[in-house]
């Protein structure tokens, strides 16, 4: 685990506190690697007799080797290198991420994924809204802004990776797609794992929950993943209704649902302050806490409760270490 | 007169949550229309100032110095001082605020901030008595110069750079000037400048501004970036301690009825009330930390940073 400079501001006893709690994490993490751990100019200890390869973050200086960075030194065959741990996304083929749709190109999207380049997502990649599997047309090309605009959050997955390290991406399931009716959240790409899910459905609030390996988090009200089929027919319903509603107002979500989106939204605004790992053990961890201590939705974003969720966290894996 | 902020990208589903959450009295971090972002106030930041504070309003951090030099008042207004306001947008704040990016941005702020402290032309209704900044009149007075710097913008400026203002006033110390009395009309007096004693600036009726930002049919006090790009108009307003409006902008492409500007006024007179003494007791916690971090002379940040295993 990483500590970094919180940037709140605390009382002397919040940072006795914060600073115990701290503490208490560093010694639960496990000192197997730290040996591994570096920092600038440390020397890396190799077997000068080995023929050995220096990889990213590494100089040799007047025979020894050095690290360039901060990090972890990792060992792949005869590849030694050092690994930061602040690193910038670093995408893997079937990595669900969390964009947003810049342009509207000839035949494709870009989307930006937090990442050094943008994403590209072409319209073949992408289901057609009548649900039929055909080959795509000049008029489907015309109409590209029917299913995407400028500035639309989209939900997809990392389908390769382009020699030039581009990403090509594809939408092809019924899950992803374009997100409204919730907010966007920007967290360190440092902070997602990879897992096996990355769609959480919240059943007990109705909220969708989006963790994007690229650092992106969706949290939303939750949308009925729809079968393709039925959707011709909805389809028509939906241009009935939407031509007549067109001026007036959509209907807004219910008050009880907001309040749980901004919950989370706020936990994990929280936990990126903290730089915890950003999980949904620990969003509904942090979300139960505040609920259980009756913290006001804004008060969570205040000095205190951060104080309060490093010492629940301490806990936490102490209580795991245990079993 | 309108400046074009940085345009925050917001696809329409957002847009429609963002409005339905000020419809409902519930914005996306869970604060209520007329509730403000939680408030950190640090002074005494820049030691070669007069005066300084540091104010950051949730992602929105700003910095205001005050720097006093000995000047001549003008031959218009002899008896008194002069204050000067100056704002820069760092492009640490926004990208776009690099080279001429920022100015316009910084030209209006700072018109903005000159009216709210200094009143009219005549001097009428100005939060800085600038009669207490003369030393010899027509001779010998104080040039203030007072410097705000934009860190990290997310919203409400004007709130955040009016704050860091009336902070680093309270946090400015004049010292005593001697001024040698027998001098001949054409020359220069001579000036003695005190090291030792000091005079705290009075700043009771320096005025707080009030940013009220109209969204959809509601008005919200305190927006963030998000909340600023879905807005149809904005109107600053400037109160002090006994509840005068000191100065009033307006920004912002859309009309407003004029009745609208009168609600607007009473809403933001009923904010300053809190605002005015949450702010001030801010400040004088912030200086009186001050005061205890120079008696023990302690190091101020420490970045603490460890490695261990990732889990």
């Amino acid at each position: 685990m990483m500590m970094r400079k919180i940037q709140l501001p605390f009382t002397q006893t919040q940072k006795v506190r914060y600073e115990r709690a701290i503490e208490r994490l560093q010694s639960l993490s496990s000192t197997v690697n730290s040996d591994a751990s570096v920092i600038v100019t440390d020397t890396i200890p190799v077997n000068h007799e080995d023929a050995f390869l220096k990889g990213h973050g590494t100089s040799e200086v007047d025979g020894e080797l050095l690290a360039t960075v901060c990090g972890v030194v990792e060992r792949v065959d005869k590849l030694v290198y050092v690994r930061t741990l602040r690193a910038r996304y670093k995408p893997e083929v079937g990595d669900i991420v969390v964009g947003r749709v810049i342009e509207v190109a000839q035949k494709r999207w870009r989307v930006e994924l937090n990442f050094t380049q943008d994403g590209v997502l072409m319209l073949s990649s992408m289901n057609m809204p009548d649900g039929s599997q055909r080959r795509r047309t000049s008029v489907d090309e015309l109409n590209m802004r029917n299913i995407f605009v400028e500035h639309d959050v989209v939900c997809a997955e990392v389908r390769s990776i382009q020699h030039d390290g581009s990403l090509q991406l594809h939408a092809r399931s019924q899950k992803y797609g374009k997100l409204e009716k919730g907010q966007l959240l920007k967290v360190d790409p440092y902070l997602v794992k990879r897992s096996k899910h990355h769609f959480h459905y919240i059943e007990s609030l109705g909220i969708d929950l989006i963790i994007g390996c690229n650092g992106f988090i969706w949290v939303g009200e939750h949308v009925e993943v729809r079968d393709p089929v039925m959707m011709i027919d909805d389809q028509k319903d939906a241009e009935m209704i939407s031509s007549s509603s067109s001026t007036k107002e959509q209907s807004h979500t219910p008050l009880e649902t907001r309040q749980n989106i901004c919950r989370i939204g706020n936990a994990i605004r929280v936990l990126s302050n903290l730089g915890f790992t950003v999980t949904v053990e620990v969003i509904t961890e942090t979300l139960n806490l505040s609920n259980s201590k009756n913290i006001d939705i804004h008060n969570m974003l205040g000095s205190e409760f951060h104080v309060v969720v490093a010492e629940n966290e301490a806990e936490r894996r102490r209580e795991k270490r245990k079993k | 007169m309108s400046v074009c902020v940085v345009m925050v990208a917001c696809s329409v589903g957002e847009q429609h949550f963002l409005k339905g959450g000020i419809a409902q009295e519930l914005r996306t971090d869970g604060r209520k229309r007329l509730t403000y972002r939680h408030t950190y106030v640090k002074t005494g930041v820049i030691p070669q100032a007069n005066g300084s504070a540091r104010v950051r309003i949730g992602g929105t951090d700003v910095i205001a110095s005050v720097k006093a030099e000995i000047g001549r008042p003008s031959s218009l207004q002899p008896d008194k001082g002069k204050v000067a306001v100056f704002i820069d947008c760092s492009p640490t704040a926004e990208p776009t605020f690099g080279g001429r990016g920022g100015e316009e941005l910084s030209s209006d702020l700072a018109l903005a901030l000159q009216t709210c402290l200094l009143g009219g032309k005549s001097g009428a209704g100005a939060g800085i008595n600038l009669s207490s900044l003369l030393i010899k009149e027509g001779r010998v007075c104080w040039d203030l110069y007072i410097d705000g710097l934009v860190i990290s913008s997310d919203g409400n400026l004007l709130d955040a750079l009016s704050a860091a203002i009336k902070a680093a006033l309270t946090n400015t110390a004049l010292p005593k000037v001697q001024v040698s009395a027998e001098v001949a009309d054409d020359e220069q007096p001579e000036i003695d400048i005190s090291d030792e004693e000091y005079q705290q600036f009075d700043t009771s009726s320096v005025p707080v501004v009030v940013t009220l930002t109209k969204v959809g049919e509601h008005y919200i006090v305190d927006a963030t970036e998000e909340e600023e790009s879905q807005m149809s108009s904005a109107v600053s307003i400037s109160v002090n301690r006994t509840g005068h409006i000191c100065g009033l902008t307006k920004r912002g492409g859309f009309g407003l009825d004029p009745s609208v500007i009168l609600d607007m006024i009473s809403v933001a007179k009923h904010v300053s009330e809190s605002l005015m003494n949450k702010l001030d007791s801010k400040i004088s916690a912030a200086e009186a930390c001050e005061d205890d971090g120079k008696e023990h002379n302690k190091l101020h940040e420490r970045i603490v940073i460890s490695f261990g295993r990732r889990d």
